[in-house]
């Protein structure tokens, strides 16, 4: 543009041409109101607390640092997780995020309703109740087996748009479904590999850093990330369609399968059974060792 | 006596003649010229100096502009035009109705079209100047607007000193006109000043050279044949006919270019208000989206009329709504944000709906964009195919293009009807020239300085406002972000905007 418009002005041109110009003389309009912690603005909705660019910088890479170096302090403190999320999506992740959702009817849908997922608005022991077959039933199957509730969610506090901290807050309450609906475990192994999952399929920069937790695990947890965990999340985040703006309330009681199925997501290799089948292997290896070792005593 | 000798004659031609015209001179003396009345096609062709063909706003503008002027006022004209004429003589709208075909006149096409005298007869009431653009890119918000009357430098140079032009405001940047008012203006001055022969109705079937007849060597003339079998031989043949020019193909004259796979889409909207400036400050808004940039410019009152550049799907689908529907499309696409856009643009009805919420979760500031339009004038949403073409060259012996017939252009920038106006603003100075200088009028050296000052002056501005539509449909990021930190740029330097305001209001000189 600037090129074009400095060949313009360079040159000797017809009246007629500059009349086209008319339309780039530029008034810029500013983006965001600058504020210093001082003088914070009134907060755009409930909770929310705006932050300036430099806190909002220093929190992603306080909380980043903080996470990678203390994994276990990351688990046990969703807090630092939910921050690191939130100061890295903004502004161009989560708007995307929500560019999304607008392009469908489902999307749409969802942000004029702004359903919350929470234990009072999903019955669990009705969930229960379903056929074996379903979402719904899969869906409680699986916060059972992990032990957690739909409710441990924080309420998200630094995204400055409304309705892109809607958006936030969705992501993290649908983050179970994906949980459900790929059968994987909240432990480290399993919650790296969906998070991987979700930074091919979502686009949020937080998830892909969480990615980098694949160092912190064991060496036989890492080689199966490598070999099986990870191109499954890569092939599925790609294959799948965007997952933020599925409906789950409204396919609760739709076979789980045919829900994959229409999701293009296919079930990763079980990871309970796996890590079982792997501790059953070593047992076994340790105790024909032992007896072979008596063997060799014996000999 | 035949005309053409007879203003020859009148002009007393010096040594600069050419063999065809002593030619006909010499025979002249031994015999009668043909009957008066038009040629038929088994007698002689009659004689004009000039035929033009198209009676749009450019040929009629030419024939004003030359009977107007004394030096060519006793030329001899006539006009060929597809469709009868009397829908002009007899304009008479409704006052709150307007034609959905409008074109923005720059201060300099309002000056020479009141040079001819043609301006006194525009309904003045129906016009609407406006002193302001606010444009701006759809996909990073980022502002290009500015206030003719306060910031940007100003256009204090573009005072209206013309008596009874519109803009009390001081700076004008243009005129907001129906085509329609103007071309009934033309045709009534030039029935004012008579002497132009006027085939209404009539479409050119035919255009060859002529015959080595007893009375005038025609060979080198075309000679025009219309749907009546009327015959005409003219010294300068003029296309004054649109895209699709039959005179253009006669003179085997190339039109390149292509076509851009969008459309223009019109209507006559009205708004919930005069403007936020009230009647005395209009502004004209342009927004530029991913499908082409859509433009609202003011009519007087409460109405405005709609240019929205996009592709023939999406424009069906605008076509097909409901009006109510059709105006939230409207409101959307100076509001809403792309992604919004283009899902509204896939369901088929419920839009109004739709936009209403949307405008709640969308930030811009309701006095930087058009006032709601709240009804859509019936019967006037229409739209036409956008394409660019260039005539390669806009002259030939004894023919000169003018207007669309020689080039079309995307109307981003409200210059296609300009351009005709310059063009004919400069075939009328050639001719004039020719005729005081006693030169043939129709000779393709003669027309040479047409030819290329016009050329070059609208290759230049055809290809900028082509680049500007190509820079602006895309979503890429990277190209938005250069593009925003352009205009950045610019902004920052007040004294090109000044310079770029007063170009844009059409005035004269580089520097
Ligand atoms: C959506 C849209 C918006 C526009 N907005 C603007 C604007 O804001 N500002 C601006 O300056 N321009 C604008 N334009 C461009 C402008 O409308 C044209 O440039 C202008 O009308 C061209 O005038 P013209 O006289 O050259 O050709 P035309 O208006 O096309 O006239 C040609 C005439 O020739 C006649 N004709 C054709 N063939 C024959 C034949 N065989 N025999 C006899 N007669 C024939 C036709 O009937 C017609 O009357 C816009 C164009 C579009 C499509």
């Amino acid at each position: 543009m600037s090129l074009l418009r400095s060949r313009i002005l360079n040159s000797n041109l017809p009246r007629e041409l500059i009349a086209t110009c008319t339309l780039t003389p530029p008034h810029r309009e500013p983006h965001h109101r600058q504020f210093s912690v001082l003088n914070r603005p009134p907060p755009n909705y409930e909770g929310h607390v705006p932050l300036t660019k430099t806190e909002r910088v220093g929190m992603a890479i306080g909380s980043a640092v903080l996470a990678f170096l203390n994994p276990r302090r990351a688990e046990t403190n969703k807090d630092l997780i939910a921050t690191l999320g939130e100061t890295t999506s903004q502004p161009y992740f989560i708007t995307r995020l929500r560019d999304t959702m607008l392009l469908t009817p489902s999307g749409r849908r969802i942000l004029r309703l702004r359903p919350r997922i929470t234990s009072s608005t999903l019955s669990l022991p009705h969930l229960r109740s379903l056929p074996k077959n379903t979402l719904g039933h899969t869906y409680a199957l699986w916060l059972d087996r992990e032990g957690v509730s739909p409710d441990t969610r924080d309420a998200v506090k630094y995204i400055d748009d409304e309705e892109c901290a809607y958006v936030m807050q969705r992501y993290r309450e649908c983050h179970d479904f994906y949980h459900a609906i790929t059968g994987l475990p909240v432990w480290r192994e399993g919650e790296v590999a969906l998070k991987g999952f979700e930074a091919v399929n979502l686009g949020l920069p937080m998830a892909g850093l969480s990615v980098a937790a694949v160092a912190t695990l064991k060496k036989g947890e890492r080689s199966r990330f490598w070999g099986v965990y990870g191109p499954w999340a890569v092939e599925n985040g790609v294959g799948a369609r965007c997952l933020i703006d599925v409906f789950w309330e409204e396919l609760l009681e739709r076979d789980v399968g045919e829900v994959r199925r229409e999701l293009g997501i296919e079930m990763p290799v079980d990871l309970r059974g796996v890590r079982k089948a792997e501790r059953e292997r070593r047992r076994k290896g340790r105790e024909e060792g032992e007896r072979s070792g008596d063997g060799l005593g014996i000999n | 006596m035949n005309p053409v000798l007879s203003s020859l004659r009148a002009r007393q031609l010096s040594g600069v003649r050419c063999r065809t015209c002593a030619r006909l001179l010499r025979r002249e003396k031994r015999s009668f010229a043909t009957a008066s009345g038009a040629g038929d096609p088994e007698g002689d062709p009659e004689i004009y100096d000039v035929v033009c063909v198209g009676g749009g706003p450019a040929g009629l503008s030419l024939l004003a502009a030359l009977r107007s002027h004394p030096t060519t006022s006793r030329l001899r004209l006539a006009l060929i035009e597809t469709q009868s004429l009397t829908p002009l003589r007899t304009f008479a709208p409704q006052p709150d109705s307007y034609s959905n075909r409008c074109s923005s006149l720059t201060p300099a096409s309002v000056g020479f079209l009141d040079g001819i005298g043609a301006w006194r007869h525009v309904r003045r009431e129906r016009v609407m100047s406006y002193g302001g653009m606010r444009v701006w890119d759809g996909v990073s918000g980022e502002s290009i607007g500015f206030d003719v009357d306060g910031g940007g430098g100003g256009v204090e140079g573009v005072k209206e000193e013309r008596e009874g032009t519109e803009g009390s405001n001081g700076g004008v940047v243009a005129y907001m006109n129906e085509n329609v008012n103007l071309t009934s203006a033309l045709l009534r001055r030039i029935e004012e000043l008579g002497g132009v022969d006027i085939l209404e109705g009539e479409k050119v079937e035919d255009i060859a050279f002529g015959e080595d007849t007893p009375t005038a060597d025609l060979t080198s003339w075309p000679v025009i044949t219309t749907s009546s079998g009327t015959r005409l031989a003219a010294r300068l043949l003029v296309g004054a006919d649109g895209a699709n020019s039959p005179v253009r193909t006669f003179a085997g004259i190339e039109s390149r270019g292509w076509d851009y796979n969008r459309v223009g889409l019109v209507a006559t909207l009205k708004l919930s208000g005069p403007g936020w400036g009230g009647e005395g400050k209009k502004i004209a808004y342009q927004r530029f989206l991913p499908t082409g940039p859509v433009a609202m410019l003011p009519l007087p009152g409460n109405m405005s009329t709609l240019v929205w550049s996009t592709t023939p799907a999406l424009a069906a689908r605008l076509k097909s709504l409901s009006p109510e529907d059709f105006c939230a499309m409207v409101n959307a696409a100076f509001r809403l944000r792309t992604p919004d856009l283009k899902f509204l643009h896939t369901i088929e009805g419920g839009q109004k709906d739709e936009v209403s919420w949307r405008e709640t979760h969308t930030k811009f500031s309701r006095e930087q964009v058009p006032q709601d339009v709240v009804a859509v004038q019936p019967g006037s949403i229409a739209s036409f195919p956008l394409k660019f073409r260039h005539a390669d060259s806009y002259i030939s012996q004894r023919i000169a293009l003018v207007g669309d017939a020689a080039h079309s252009v995307h109307p981003l920038a409200g210059q296609g009807l300009n351009q005709g106006q310059g063009d004919v603003e400069a075939l009328t100075q050639n001719i004039i020239y020719n005729v005081e200088h006693g030169a043939d009028i129709g000779t393709r050296m003669n027309l040479e300085g047409y030819g290329k000052e016009r050329y070059w002056r609208n290759h230049v501005l055809m290809g900028v406002v082509d680049k500007l539509h190509k820079l602006y449909a895309t979503e890429n990021l990277g190209v938005v972000r250069v593009r925003s930190l352009g205009l950045g740029i610019v902004d920052r330097l007040e004294g090109v905007k000044g310079w770029v305001m007063r170009r844009a209001a059409g005035e004269r000189g580089l520097f």
